[in-house]
């Protein structure tokens, strides 16, 4: 019996721990709701939940920033930085509990802009830096007229190459066409033995991975204004990429290759190619164990290639009296030296004007830095899109093993259910 | 009053000469009921804070509509209830469930016995390999079960690397990636965590047999086997209960290792209740805390009928006694 009772003893302890701290975690947010709530009561301290981009420099630039929003504006910042793994489960959390943080980073905007949770850039956002904002993230960030999704940061997506496997394959330059692609790939395979192409379908990001191929096969998720998911253009894509795993030109087991993976494939020299972004190109700088190059992404009839743009969101919850806060965070973080500092040391792209300058001195950055600006991107704006991507990540790899076209229009039949 | 005579009963039954033993319990140990309740008070407190709170607020959540975002919406009636119920998937996932929880307590069990047999044996270095026993145990699970992906890797994987050098296979197995294999490798790793619980429990329970049984059946002459089957086994019955319960309702609940081991998969093809359950509330297309909240309920429901089906086969007040 003894055991038993230990057993349940361990699992009291544990719960406990786990209530305390999540008590915690909410008291903040409680203290804020009560400090703000009477009318025509300013906050004096708000709260930021962050995403963390990386372990060194997520938490120090905004302990950094919180330090300088205080002695510059007299607010307290509390600071919360959350790893991408736990970020919708806490924020989804604090919403239920009706405590959500001021300032919430993520990667959609659109389902809160929706419930009416947010504010919009005419009530937080000083018309200078909506200004300076580029006009492709204005576009995405607008829901329903009004703009609610400020980008923090953005990344584009590129073709990573390994140059010693090209060498050895006896190829001279990086594809220009999805039949090049195929081509390389397949003398990648045949020379080495290792993947060609390294395609993650997984669900950590298959959206991802599939918005490159069929933005450069003139596809797209939806069109004019109606989604477009099982398009002929997109069911092509889809079969081509069938088409690569069929012949082994990728590695084993696509649909279930996250994107993680696959860097780690290319990282380790057993990939070919694989579509990256600056961060990777950090990655393998630092390790300096793969010759590589980086290239734009090939389109399938050969016309100039398109980029998938990625961008994520400061939005900003309305709560009653910090509204004067909120807009002194995004005067500060839209300031010159903050936000460059803080895309710079993680290794993203700018959101702005003024960050396209500045990155220029950068020649590493010009591959995607010149595509930024027409960069493509998932239909952020649309609420829906927030349900039809975790669909997408969680069916699209059937395809892989079903007919694509079969897989594209069940997709395409649940977007249109939830519209 | 009738609230401490019950609590004392068990106990007084069991002591032999049972009309006195209470008489001296009821002088010494009996309490008011205030007094009784300051001290019960702090159990009582954490029992209704961390089991009987959460509880509820569970089964309203599961009757509540919430929105992608987690704001509420209003009520949902038992809405949430028929949407998982009629779930597509649903049937897969029992049918892991089952598979799940079924293999890795038989398994572990069996093995658990035969494990604890060897270690109540006095050899040398027994001390060192009981607590190299308990590492598994004492090892969070996340760590382990990271662990066992990279072991299982298709590229980079020991296990692959060694079957591969031994020329058993030609081409790597992905372990996790493969249906075929996908569920027999996280059972692996639920039998490997579940094995030192219930190696100790056995222990116990051998060490709980009295020696004397065992000489007079050998000096009557009875084989190993015999010893085994006719004295061990039966006298081990209440740790194979204890055993046996404990371990279907930790398997059952088991999250970390099938929600790191399938991360990679897509769909429900591989998950049980728990992991679907998280998977409703934050991965999947719906989302919806509701949803997720209903399948708790249903959860604890299911956990609490097998148990009580498989203590009232067993016949438990028989066995405890």
């Amino acid at each position: 019996m003894s055991s038993t009772r230990r057993h349940i003893m361990l699992a009291a302890t544990a719960v406990t721990g786990a209530m305390v701290l999540s008590a915690c975690g909410g008291g903040t947010g409680a203290g804020q709701a009560a400090g703000g709530s009477g009318d025509g009561e300013k906050a004096t301290s708000i709260t930021l939940m962050a995403a963390e981009y990386s372990k060194d420099n997520t938490k120090a630039f905004w302990d950094a920033f919180a330090k300088e929003y205080k002695s510059k504006y007299g607010y307290t910042l509390n600071v919360n930085v959350v790893s991408w793994d736990n970020i919708d489960q806490q924020s989804s959390t604090m919403i239920q509990n009706n405590q959500p943080p001021d300032i919430l980073n993520l990667n959609a905007y659109a389902s809160y802009a929706k419930d009416g949770l947010l504010y919009d850039a005419d009530a937080v956002l000083p018309s200078e830096v909506k200004s300076d904002i580029l006009p492709t993230f204005v576009q995405y960030g607008t829901y329903d007229g009004k703009f609610y999704g400020f980008p923090d940061l953005s990344s584009a997506r590129a073709l990573f190459y390994n140059k010693t496997l090209f060498d050895k394959a006896g190829i001279s330059a990086p594809p220009t066409t999805w039949a090049e692609l195929e081509a390389d790939a397949k003398k990648v395979k045949d020379a080495t033995g290792d993947a060609g192409y390294a395609m993650p379908l997984g669900p950590e990001e298959a959206q991802g991975e599939f918005s490159m191929w069929l933005f450069n096969n003139g596809g797209d998720w939806k069109s004019d204004g109606s989604w477009s998911i099982n398009s002929d253009k997109n069911v092509e894509t889809l079969t081509f990429l069938k088409k690569l795993a069929d012949e082994e030109l990728t590695q084993s087991n696509p649909a279930r290759t996250n994107r993680a993976d696959a860097f780690d494939l290319f990282k380790s020299g057993k990939a070919g190619m694989v579509v990256g972004f600056s961060p990777l190109a950090a990655a393998l700088d630092a390790d300096k164990t793969v010759d590589y190059g980086v290239a734009p992404f090939p389109s399938n009839d050969g016309s100039e290639s398109k980029t998938f743009g990625v961008t994520d969101y400061l939005m900003a919850f309305k709560k009653s009296g910090n509204q004067d806060a909120v807009k002194a965070f995004y005067e500060l973080y839209y300031d010159k030296d903050q936000i460059n500092a803080f895309i710079e040391k993680e290794g993203f792209l700018p959101v702005t004007t003024s960050g396209l300058e500045y990155f220029q001195k950068d020649d590493a950055l010009k591959v995607y830095l010149d595509t930024l600006p027409n960069a493509r991107l998932t239909p952020t704006d649309d609420p829906t899109w927030d349900k039809v991507k975790l669909a997408v990540q969680q069916n699209l790899g059937a395809a892989m093993t079903e007919d694509p076209k079969s897989v594209l229009d069940k997709l395409q039949q649940s977007a249109e259910a939830e519209s | 009053m009738t609230t401490t005579d019950d609590v004392q009963a068990p106990s007084a039954r069991t002591t032999p000469g049972g009309p006195r033993a209470r008489r001296r319990t009821a002088g010494v140990g009996r309490v008011s009921a205030p007094v009784a309740l300051l001290w019960l008070a702090p159990a009582i407190a954490l029992i209704v804070g961390v089991v009987f709170y959460p509880a509820v607020m569970l089964f309203r959540a599961s009757r509540s509509e919430y929105s992608i975002t987690g704001l509420y919406q209003g009520s949902a009636g038992w809405d949430n209830y028929s949407k998982v119920l009629a779930y597509p998937d649903l049937p897969v996932v029992l049918k892991n469930t089952v598979v799940w929880v079924v293999a890795v307590v038989a398994i572990t069990i069996v093995l658990s016995l035969a494990l604890a047999q060897l270690l109540v044996k006095d050899f040398p270095g027994r001390r060192f390999v009981r607590w190299a026993v308990i590492v598994p145990w004492a090892a969070s699970l996340v760590i382990t079960s990271q662990l066992f992906v990279l072991l299982y890797d298709s590229n980079y994987g020991l296990i692959n690397h060694v079957l591969t050098g031994l020329h058993l296979i030609d081409e790597p197995i992905s372990f996790l990636g493969d249906d075929r294999f996908t569920m027999a490798s996280m059972i692996v790793v639920g039998v490997f965590v579940s094995l030192p619980f219930t190696i100790f429990v056995f222990i116990a329970g051998l060490a709980a047999i009295p020696t004397d049984v065992m000489e007079a059946a050998e000096v009557d002459g009875a084989s190993p086997w015999q010893r085994w089957r006719q004295i061990t086994f039966p006298l081990l019955r209440p740790a194979m209960l204890i055993a046996t319960v404990l371990n279907t309702i930790y398997v059952f609940n088991s999250f970390p290792i099938i929600y790191t081991l399938n991360d990679r998969n897509p769909g429900f093809t591989h998950d049980t209740l728990i992991t679907f359950m998280y998977k409703l509330a934050f991965k999947s297309q719906e989302k919806d805390v509701g949803m997720s909240a209903a399948t708790g309920v249903l959860n604890v429901a299911i956990i609490l009928l097998v148990v009580l089906v498989y203590l009232k086969v067993v016949n438990w007040r028989e066995e405890t006694r």
